[in-house]
C-alpha cells in the first residue's frame, strides 16, 4: 500500500524530533530511512506504524488518514529493534499472538492458526524451532521469529526499526540479503530505519537520507551515492576527504596545502579516498604535498593515510598494483591528486 | 598473562575449600553466632516453651474460643487487605513504570509513606479520623458505623501498613522490562486487557507472587497500627498478634508462645514459599 507523508511535525519538549517532512512511498516499495542517532529516523517509522503521534501534519496510508485509524485495524507489521519478542511464550505462540487477539468472529480457527504459524515459520527457516523459547534462541533467529511475527497478521505494510542492529557482520549480511528476497516474494510495502549506508544502499530500492529531523536527499541508492544532493550525504555515504578551495570563474581552485583564509574560501570539495591518486611527482595544481603515514595493505584495496605539512590528513585508497608501482613506505613524501570531486559552494554547507 | 590466570584461578579454588587465615575463621565465627543468638536461638525458645507444658494444653491454647475469634479476625483482616493491595499495586505499578504523567514522583513518594510513617502514628491518624471525636465520628456514629474499635478500623489499618508491599516489588520489576514487550502486543492488533493478562501479567508473576507473600506475613503480623485502632475487646477485636500480648501480659507463658508459635510457623512458610517463588522467578526468565 502507498504511504503519503504530509508536512509531518513531531516535538519532544523543546527538541524538534521532525520538522515540516514530506515523503511518498509507493507499493511494494522497499525502503531506507537512513542517517546518524538522533536524525528522527526511528521516529518517523514510529509514527508511520501509529506507535507515536505526530503533532501536525499527516499519514495517509492507502488513501485513509492513518492517524484517525485505530491501531489494531492499521494491518501494519512492526519488527522492534531488540525485536521484543514475548519472553515467557514459544516461537509458536509469539507467532500466534496476532492471531490469537483477534476478536472472536474474526478469529482463525486453531487448525487455521497453526497451519498459517508453520507456513510463516518455514518462510523465516526457522521450523524446527517452534517449540523453543526466545531465550534460547541466538540473535539472527530472534530477528526472523520477530518477522514471523509480524508477517502473521498479514499487513499492508512492514515498518522494521533498525532489523540487523544488534547482529554480527555475518549474520548482518546473509540476513539482508535474506530480507531483499523476502520483500519480493511476498510483495508488501515495507520501511526500514538504519544508520549503517551499506545496508541501505545494498537492500533499498529508495533510500531517503535524514539529519537533524529533516530529509537530506531521497533517491535511488545509485543516486544518492553518485550524485549526493547536499555535503551531509555526501560525508554520511562513505569515507571523505575534504578540500578547502575557491571558486574562480565557476571552477574550483585548490592552491596545494595552503588553504584559503575564512573569507577566501568560498568552496569545499569533497573527494572519496578510492578517487584519490598518489604520485611521486607533483601531477597538477590541485596536488597536495604530503607525507605517508600508515599503510594498511590487508584486503581487497590497500588504505593509505597521508598527512599534509599543515597536519590534516588525507585517506587514500589504492588497488594492490598500483601500490606495487609506487613503492610507497612510510615517511615517504608524496603528492596527493583528486582524480574525481564532488564540488559544494558555500551556500550549500553554511548551516 | 598465562601466570596472572591461573594465579587467580588458585585463589578462586582456596576460597571455595573454605576460610583458612586466622581473620577468615574469625568472621565465619561472628557471623555463625549472630545468626544463632539473634535468629536460630529465638525460633527455637518460641516452639520450646509452646511444647514445655505438653501437646494437649498447646492445642487448647490455640484451640479456646478466644484464640480462635483471634485467628479467625488476623484471617479476615488479611483476607480483605492483601487482595486489595494486590489489586492497587498491579494499578499503580503499571501506570509508574510505563507511563509518564505529572504527580508521578510525588505518587511514588506517597506509596512509601506507610514504610517512613510509625505504625502507631499510623493507627492514631485513623483513631483521630475515624474516632468519635474524630473527624468523621460524627457522621460515623449517626450512621451507626462502628470503625474504631471494630473490625473495619483493624482491616483499614492493616490495609495501611501492607499498603506498599505489592507495588513495590513491580514497579523496578516492570520499569526493567520496559514497554517493548506491550508495544509489539499493541502493533500485532491486542486490546488493552489482552496486553495486560497475555504479556504484562505472565512476566511479572512471580514478582506479584513474592510481593503478596510478603503483603501478607505483615498483614497477620501487623501489632503497632493495630493495637491502637483494635480497643483490645477480648474475642470481638483481636487479632494474633494482640492475643499473644495480652496472654503475655496475663503470665499465661506457654498459651502465649502456643499461639506465638501459629506466627513464628507463618513466618517459615513464607520464607520457604519466598525462596521457592525466587528460585523459580530466576530459572524461568
Amino acid at each position: 500500500m502507498a504511504i503519503e507523508i504530509k508536512n509531518l511535525t513531531k516535538r519532544f519538549g523543546d527538541f524538534t524530533a521532525l520538522s515540516g517532512l514530506n515523503l511518498n512511498i509507493a507499493d511494494g516499495e522497499l525502503v531506507a530511512l537512513l542517517g546518524p542517532s538522533g536524525s528522527g529516523k526511528t521516529t518517523l517509522l514510529r509514527i508511520i506504524g501509529g506507535l507515536e503521534q505526530a503533532e501536525e501534519g499527516e499519514v495517509i496510508v492507502d488513501g485513509a488518514n492513518a492517524g484517525t485509524v485505530d491501531i489494531r485495524d492499521r494491518r501494519v507489521g512492526f519488527v522492534f529493534q531488540h525485536y521484543a519478542l514475548f519472553r515467557h511464550m514459544t516461537v509458536f505462540d509469539n507467532i500466534a499472538f496476532g492471531l490469537r487477539v483477534r476478536p472472536r468472529n474474526e478469529r482463525p480457527g486453531k487448525d487455521e492458526i497453526s497451519k498459517r504459524v508453520h507456513d510463516l515459520l518455514k518462510l523465516v527457516q526457522l521450523e524446527r524451532l517452534a517449540p523453543r523459547y526466545p531465550g534460547q534462541l541466538s540473535g539472527g533467529q530472534r530477528q526472523r521469529v520477530a518477522l514471523a511475527r509480524a508477517l502473521a497478521i498479514e499487513p499492508k505494510v512492514l515498518l522494521l526499526d533498525e532489523p540487523f542492529g544488534a547482529l554480527d557482520a555475518q549474520v548482518r549480511r546473509d540476513l539482508r540479503r535474506w530480507l531483499r528476497r523476502l520483500h519480493d516474494e511476498i510483495k508488501l510495502t515495507s520501511v526500514f530505519v538504519t544508520h549503517d549506508q551499506e545496508e541501505a544502499l545494498e537492500v533499498a530500492d529508495r533510500v531517503v537520507v535524514m539529519n537533524h529531523g529533516k530529509i537530506e536527499q531521497v533517491g535511488t541508492p545509485v543516486d544518492v551515492y553518485h550524485r549526493p544532493a547536499t555535503p551531509f550525504v555526501y560525508a554520511f555515504l562513505g569515507d571523505t576527504n575534504v578540500f578547502h578551495g575557491r571558486l574562480e570563474d565557476g571552477s574550483p581552485v585548490l592552491v596545494g596545502g595552503e588553504p584559503p583564509s575564512e573569507k577566501q574560501e568560498t568552496a569545499r570539495m569533497y573527494v572519496r579516498p578510492h578517487l584519490m591518486d598518489i604520485e611521486h611527482d607533483r601531477a597538477s595544481v590541485e596536488s597536495v604535498p604530503a607525507k605517508v603515514m600508515h599503510i594498511n595493505a590487508a584486503g581487497p584495496t590497500v588504505k593509505v593515510e597521508l598527512e599534509t605539512p599543515l597536519g590534516e590528513a588525507i585517506m587514500v585508497e589504492l588497488t594492490q598494483d598500483r601500490f606495487l608501482e609506487l613503492k610507497l613506505e612510510r615517511g615517504t613524501e608524496v603528492f596527493a591528486t583528486p582524480r574525481q570531486q564532488q564540488l559544494f559552494k558555500k551556500d550549500d554547507y553554511v548551516i | 598473562m598465562a601466570g596472572i590466570v591461573t594465579k587467580q584461578a588458585k585463589a578462586g579454588a582456596r576460597r571455595a575449600r573454605g576460610p583458612r587465615t586466622p581473620a577468615q575463621i574469625g568472621l565465619v565465627l561472628i557471623a555463625t553466632v549472630f545468626l544463632v543468638v539473634f535468629l536460630l536461638l529465638p525460633l527455637v525458645v518460641v516452639f520450646s516453651e509452646a511444647l514445655s507444658k505438653g501437646l494437649g494444653l498447646y492445642f487448647a491454647a490455640i484451640t479456646e474460643p478466644e484464640a480462635m475469634n483471634a485467628i479467625k479476625l488476623t484471617l479476615i483482616a488479611a483476607g480483605i487487605a492483601v487482595p486489595l493491595n494486590t489489586l492497587f499495586g498491579l494499578g499503580a505499578s503499571w501506570a509508574l513504570a510505563k507511563f509518564e504523567f505529572k504527580g508521578k514522583s510525588f505518587l511514588l513518594s506517597l506509596i512509601d509513606l506507610p514504610f517512613s510513617v510509625s505504625p502507631v502514628v499510623a493507627g492514631l491518624i485513623f483513631v483521630l479520623l475515624y474516632g468519635t471525636q474524630g473527624f468523621l465520628g460524627e457522621w460515623l456514629a449517626d450512621n451507626r458505623i462502628r470503625v474504631i474499635f471494630a473490625v473495619p478500623g483493624i482491616v483499614l489499618a492493616t490495609m495501611f501498613i501492607t499498603f506498599p508491599f505489592v507495588a513495590r516489588e513491580l514497579i523496578p520489576l516492570m520499569q526493567q522490562q520496559g514497554n517493548d514487550e506491550e508495544l509489539a502486543a499493541r502493533s500485532l492488533g491486542a486490546s488493552g486487557w489482552q496486553i495486560f493478562r497475555r504479556v504484562t501479567l505472565p512476566n511479572i508473576k512471580w514478582g506479584v507472587l513474592y510481593g503478596v507473600i510478603l503483603c501478607n506475613a505483615r498483614a497477620m503480623g501487623e501489632f503497632g497500627a493495630v493495637s491502637v485502632v483494635s480497643g483490645h475487646i477480648r474475642g470481638k477485636t483481636n487479632t494474633l498478634p494482640l492475643h499473644v500480648e495480652i496472654l503475655y501480659n496475663e503470665y499465661q507463658f506457654a498459651a502465649a508462645f502456643a499461639c506465638a508459635s501459629l506466627l513464628a510457623l507463618l513466618a517459615l512458610i513464607t520464607l520457604a514459599l519466598k525462596s521457592f517463588i525466587e528460585w523459580r522467578g530466576h530459572s524461568g526468565s
